[in-house]
């Protein structure tokens, strides 16, 4: 289980690293925390000529509030997202999911950023990104642009990021006031990839009711789920518990997850009930609670 | 109870410092000089015929030293050679200067396959049209042979199915007349799956030509003597021509007997270089022998008094592509652990296209257990009896008669109920909050045997040196220091081990079915009396007293009733170790060649809370009761016993090396094969219970095995007292619960 | 085609200074460069935790970094935790009298994540202990008296 051979470069600025994967487009490899690399390249399944190590950019490794959103830059850690006080204050559900990532070694060296480049269909932040409806902000040679999660998922381990792409930072919005929000999985054992998981964030208007409702679920197919269908149901209701239980198998029925070696496809749906129930349910109390998120 | 210096008292490992150092060395961390790497290529289909092998490619990849296919070889039980019989048999192998070098030529070698029809499943390969497995190679593993249990049965004339390599039969009485007396007949099918041992260290070996022509073989193994005989037969030497030295064990638990030390003697001839053959854990996962799954049919017949009347089943063994699957032990623990006067047991060694099992800690007793403890717990439940007073009703003792005619020698079965019966956490069952239960379960094993020597030193500066050629993998030397300082009356730290290599050891048996305390340490304690009466009788002509009348104390001989007219013991040796000297040096022998076991029984108390959102069971306590006959080391035996806990519990919840139809296995890393983690795991509190054997060392009764028996069917049952779900099937999906959560009945 | 660079590490307290093929992971250069051969490799895809060591204080799979990566920071392996006659340590100690091991494979590995987690939090419980260490296997001892260990390192005994 040892790594084919590489070429491998350390850039030491953003422009270099940039220029290294436009010429290597056809064969480079971006190399971040290596936690989902690493092991794909000492099992041979992944090849590539060459690797460009972004560990020693400069000034990357930020996660801040500006203009009204929360950016975290690509090489921020989950331990260090888990650990942010303005996270853990202002975005639960990204701190929650961030902290349910395999374990601490793991957590000190994987990425935020890493992780939805990677878009493996039973991660936590994919479905963080698709429910707050954040975006990643793609930087090229030739320039940059910005993608929402239904752009840049496109499917198992696949994403719309082109090879001369790095993701340089991703952006969630700031959550209003009175929003609550969670992230809730299942895995057999602590540190596993979740068989299911789901994102959660819901905003109660001065009514009490439901203003918003953000809904999105990991481990149910190819790419997040966004349970839209769920959230508009809800809107506008005051937080009821056959309302949420409703919404919840609303979303088991609306999913179309697959069979596996880790569960079928009946049980994902079974999962996906019950948590969405335990996630808008702990959401809603945090909504009302004190300070609202 | 007599007191004792050492025995009894908890001893920290002898060999602790250098493992918290990080200086212990394991296999993969010797290095001889100028050593190359090899690496498999293993078949990716678990039936095929080999159509041709090229390695030229393979040579031409710089770094790659040699590149041979089975044919080059010789010797289809290492490299395949015609016929691939499982998915990961390896059919080439390449040696580089360095790992990753290896592996670049293993994937330039090119393997033409015939695929040829596959079956994987034990029940479809019994059906009269399956495809044919290697069923008449005929050659086995001894690994289970060597955990030592009875095997056997008398056979009653039933047709042998297709691709059964042996069948086992007990019977006693009349099964017929014992169901029709019962008042609650029960029946159900059980299946456990195929787990893997789990040590965290893979398996490998190290081998160099010695300069004498012979070759030096560094491994780890629980049996040096074992591959070093494997290793001479397969090169066609003498046994003597090879010298294996056995590293530190990373784990074995039946795993480690003989696997790749044949291959890396083999390419170190050929190369004329020290090799290395480490394994990487997916082709340990692939190629190592692990326990097979057993699909176990149950019915059983009881009064309304709890007395059972009838015991039928039928236990089918999924042995892989050679023969050597444990189903006679299963059976007759299955059918010998609770009193029944009418048995009809048949075991099946069923033949498929996966890799052979080895021994894995009681090989056959988890499976056969599972299937019993989980059917007597409900048969207790439709009896309407108490599950813990319906086993003690029917538990055997001593004089009891096993399905195999024998008589059960002294055993702590009713003894551990008992003590499982007094600890709160069966006392305290009911009390328990909603979703949350207690079950039990029973377990047990043989106990093994095997002659054994091993000596003892007396050194100039006072300490004792005992030397054995077992290997420890369990603490045994911390042991084997603490009977030779029990005997001298010496504070542990005066007793060094030396585990030696199998030029210079004294012969033992493989370290393995909970034998090495009771055997070897049999042989320590005849050679570390041999070493004392040897110190008594010089102190004796010393002192000039009868060698009767002197004692030794602190290091000391003295005569009895006057403590100055003494000598130490380092005097002594120093005296018979000095040139010209009139003694004889001081060194004992000792043999041992105890040939009754001691079976040991454990009984376990789950309590598990079962979410029902999720139907995952988490464990919330458990309770480990066993008769260890003496506790020589009290931690050690706790530890041995709180990690064999663990292992059952693994197989209740996680473990399941998953195959697919065409024999793939489809979880060949550690992410995918999951074992438990500390948190998933509750504290264990162990119970000991102590009823002394006869034969063992100060009445001690092998520990190893038994703690890993009881636990599956320990959390089934539990989770059956929380939320009234019966599971069958083994690792449990929590889908199983959810669904029987929602419908009622049974998974 | 073997592709080459020196690196600079400093590895329990000594730079080291060697030239290593660019795929070849922390875990290998410790192990056959450096002869540290304390740090294990059970799994080589990030799982067991045996390879386990810190690098500048926290607890990382060194199967899961390049050897390259390593330029410019400092490492801890399990030899690195020693006194400095190469005694065992106090957190070493702590394993040893508790019975924190068994056949001592993944011994390395946990004593290097325990270390990072008393550092971050030096008065742990139990739950705790069993919570942040479960990142690491251990096949033998059950993780009873792994736990016994921490507890008894973070109290000075
Ligand atoms: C034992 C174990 C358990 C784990 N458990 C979980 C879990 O429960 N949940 C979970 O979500 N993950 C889990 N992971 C994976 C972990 O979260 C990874 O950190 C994450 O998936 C990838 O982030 P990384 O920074 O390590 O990326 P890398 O491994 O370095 O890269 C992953 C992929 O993304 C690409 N990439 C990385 N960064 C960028 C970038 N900035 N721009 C463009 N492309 C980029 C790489 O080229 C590569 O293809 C686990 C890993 C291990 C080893
Ligand atoms: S070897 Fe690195 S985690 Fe297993
Ligand atoms: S002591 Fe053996 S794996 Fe932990």
């Amino acid at each position: 289980m040892k790594a084919a051979a590489f070429d491998y470069e350390a850039p030491a600025s953003l422009e270099e690293a940039l220029a290294l994967l436009q010429a290597r487009s056809d064969d480079a490899k971006i190399l971040a925390g290596g936690q989902s690399l690493m092991p794909m390249l000492n099992m041979r399944l992944a090849r590539p000529a060459l690797i460009v190590d972004i560990n020693r950019l400069p000034g990357l490794d930020y996660i801040r509030v500006a203009d009204g959103q929360l950016r975290i830059g690509a090489l921020a850690r989950h331990t260090a997202v888990a650990k942010h006080p303005e996270v853990v204050r202002g975005w639960p559900v990204l701190a929650e999911a961030a902290a349910q990532i395999g374990h601490d070694a793991i957590r000190n060296r994987g990425t935020v950023a890493g992780s939805l480049a990677h878009s493996d269909p039973t991660a936590e932040h994919p479905a963080v990104l698709a429910a707050l409806d954040g975006e990643v902000v793609a930087r090229s040679a030739k320039g940059e642009r910005t993608l929402k999660a239904d752009e840049l998922f496109l499917g198992y381990l696949t994403t719309a990021l082109r090879a001369d792409e790095l993701l340089t930072e991703v952006r969630l919005p700031v959550l209003p006031p009175h929003t609550g929000s969670t992230f809730v999985e299942f895995a057999p054992r602590v540190g596993d990839f979740a068989v299911v998981g789901i994102a959660a964030a819901v905003t109660l208007g001065g009514d009490g009711a439901w203003q918003d409702v953000r809904l999105a679920l990991t481990g149910v197919g190819g790419t997040p789920f966004r349970a839209r269908q769920a959230e508009s149901a809800l809107k506008g209701t005051r937080p009821k518990a056959a309302d949420i239980a409703a919404a919840a198998a609303q979303v088991a029925e609306a999913i179309e997850p697959d069979s596996d070696i880790k569960a079928s496809a009946r049980y994902r749906r079974q999962l996906a009930r019950t948590l969405t129930e335990r996630a808008l349910t702990t959401a809603a109390e945090r909504a009302a609670g004190q300070g609202g998120r | 109870m007599s007191a004792f210096a050492a025995i009894g008292k908890s001893a920290r490992r002898v060999e602790g410092r250098e493992k918290v150092t990080g200086t212990a060395t394991y296999v993969a961390d010797v290095h001889p000089r100028g050593a190359a790497c090899a690496r498999l290529v293993l078949s990716p289909y678990a039936h095929a015929r080999i159509k041709s092998v090229d390695v030229s490619a393979a040579l031409k990849v710089p770094g790659v030293i040699g590149a041979f296919s089975g044919k080059d070889i010789g010797g289809a039980e290492i490299l395949a050679i015609d016929e691939v019989f499982f998915a990961g048999e390896a059919v080439a192998v390449v040696v580089g200067e360095d790992e990753a070098a290896a592996e670049d030529g293993a994937d330039a070698v090119q393997v033409d396959y015939e695929p040829l029809p596959v079956v994987s499943d034990p029940i479809a390969a019994m059906k009269p049209d399956s495809p044919l497995t290697r069923a008449s190679k005929g050659e086995s593993h001894d690994d289970a042979g060597a955990h030592g249990a009875a095997v056997g049965g008398a056979g009653t004339g039933r047709p042998k199915p297709r691709n059964v390599n042996q069948m086992v039969e007990f019977q006693r009485g009349d099964l017929a007349k014992g169901f029709a007396e019962a008042d609650v007949v029960l029946e159900d099918t059980y299946r456990i799956a195929r787990v893997h041992q789990g040590y965290m260290e893979t398996q490998g070996s190290v081998a160099e030509r010695a300069p004498s022509g012979g070759f030096t073989v560094w491994t780890t193994t629980q049996a040096a003597f074992g591959a070093r005989d494997a290793t001479a037969k397969f090169l066609g030497i003498e046994a003597h021509e090879v010298n294996v030295i056995p590293t530190q064990v990373g784990g074995g638990f039946g795993g480690k007997f003989v696997l790749v030390e044949p291959l890396a003697a083999a390419l170190a001839r050929r190369v004329r270089r020290p090799v290395r053959v480490i394994l990487d854990r997916t082709q340990d996962f692939l190629v190592s022998h692990p326990a097979p799954g057993a699909i176990i049919r149950m019915k059983m017949g009881a009064r309304k008094d709890g007395t059972l009347t009838a015991l039928e089943a039928e236990l089918v063994f999924d042995s892989g592509c050679a023969p050597g699957a444990p189903v006679g032990i299963a059976a007759l623990l299955l059918g010998g652990t609770y009193r029944c006067p009418n048995l009809d047991l048949v075991g099946y060694e069923v033949l498929t296209h996966q890799v052979d099992p080895g021994a894995y800690r009681a090989p056959g007793a988890p499976q056969g257990y599972y299937a019993l403890e989980c059917h007597m717990s409900r048969l207790a439940d439709a009896v309407g009896m108490d599950p813990l007073e319906f086993r003690l009703k029917n538990a055997v003792k001593e004089g009891d008669i096993r399905p195999d005619g024998r008589p059960w020698t002294r055993i702590g079965l009713i003894e551990c109920l008992e003590a499982a019966r007094a600890h709160p956490m069966w006392r305290n069952r009911k009390k328990l909050g909603p979703d949350e239960g207690v079950g039990i379960a029973v377990g047990g094993w043989g106990g093994g045997t095997e002659p054994a020597t091993g000596g003892c030193r007396v050194n100039p500066d006072g300490s004792l040196t005992v030397q054995v050629g077992s290997v420890d993998i369990t603490g045994v030397n911390t042991t084997f220091a603490l009977i030779a300082a029990e005997v001298f009356g010496l504070p542990v730290e005066k007793v060094q081990i030396a585990t030696n290599d199998t030029d210079h050891a004294p012969y033992a048996g493989a370290s393995g079915g909970s034998k090495t305390t009771y055997t070897v340490g049999a042989a320590v304690l005849a050679a570390a009396q041999e070493a004392r009466t040897q110190v008594l009788e010089m102190a004796a002509d010393r002192l000039e007293a009868a060698a009767s009348d002197l004692d030794i104390a602190d290091g000391r001989v003295f005569v009895k009733g006057a403590p100055n007219r003494g000598v130490t013991i380092g005097e002594l040796a120093r005296l018979a170790n000095r040139f010209g000297s009139r003694y004889k040096p001081l060194h004992g022998q000792g043999r041992a060649a105890v040939h009754t076991a001691s079976p040991g029984f454990a009984v376990q108390l789950c309590q598990a809370k079962v979410d029902r959102a999720t139907g995952m069971p988490h464990l919330t306590g458990y309770v480990a009761v066993q008769d260890v006959g003496r506790a020589l080391n009290p931690a050690e035996v706790i530890g041995q016993i709180r990690g064999g806990a663990v292992q059952g519990i693994g197989r209740a919840l996680f473990e399941a090396m998953e195959h697919d139809e065409g024999g793939q296995l489809a979880n060949a890393t550690l992410a995918d094969y999951a074992m438990p983690t500390s948190a998933d795991i509750p504290d264990i509190d162990v119970v000991l219970v102590e009823v002394p054997s006869e034969l063992g060392p100060f009445g001690a009764k092998g520990v190893g095995e038994p703690p890993a028996v009881p636990g599956a069917a320990a959390v089934v049952n539990a989770v059956e007292a929380a939320v009234g779900v019966r599971v069958l099937n083994v690792p449990i999906k929590p889908e199983a619960i959810l669904n029987g959560l929602e419908e009622g009945g049974t998974r | 085609m073997a592709k080459e660079k020196t690196i600079r590490v400093k590895v329990n307290g000594a730079e080291r200074r060697a030239t290593v093929e660019v795929r070849r992971n922390l875990a290998d250069f410790l192990r056959e460069d450096l002869e540290l051969t304390g740090t294990h490799l059970g799994c080589e895809h990030g799982v067991c935790g045996a390879c386990t060591v810190l690098v500048d204080g926290e607890a990382v799979r060194s199967c899961l970094m390049l050897a390259v990566q390593a330029e410019g920071h400092e490492i801890t392996t399990v030899e690195g935790l020693t006194t400095p006659d190469g005694d065992p340590g106090p957190l070493q100690q702590a394993f040893w009298d508790n019975h924190g091991m068994q056949c001592g494979f993944c011994t390395p590995g946990m004593i290097c994540a325990a270390a990072a987690l008393l550092r971050e939090n030096p008065h742990p419980t139990a739950a705790e202990v069993r919570e942040r260490l479960s990142g690491n296997l251990c096949r033998c001892t059950g993780y009873q008296d792994i736990v016994a260990s921490v507890l008894a390192a973070a109290e000075g005994k």
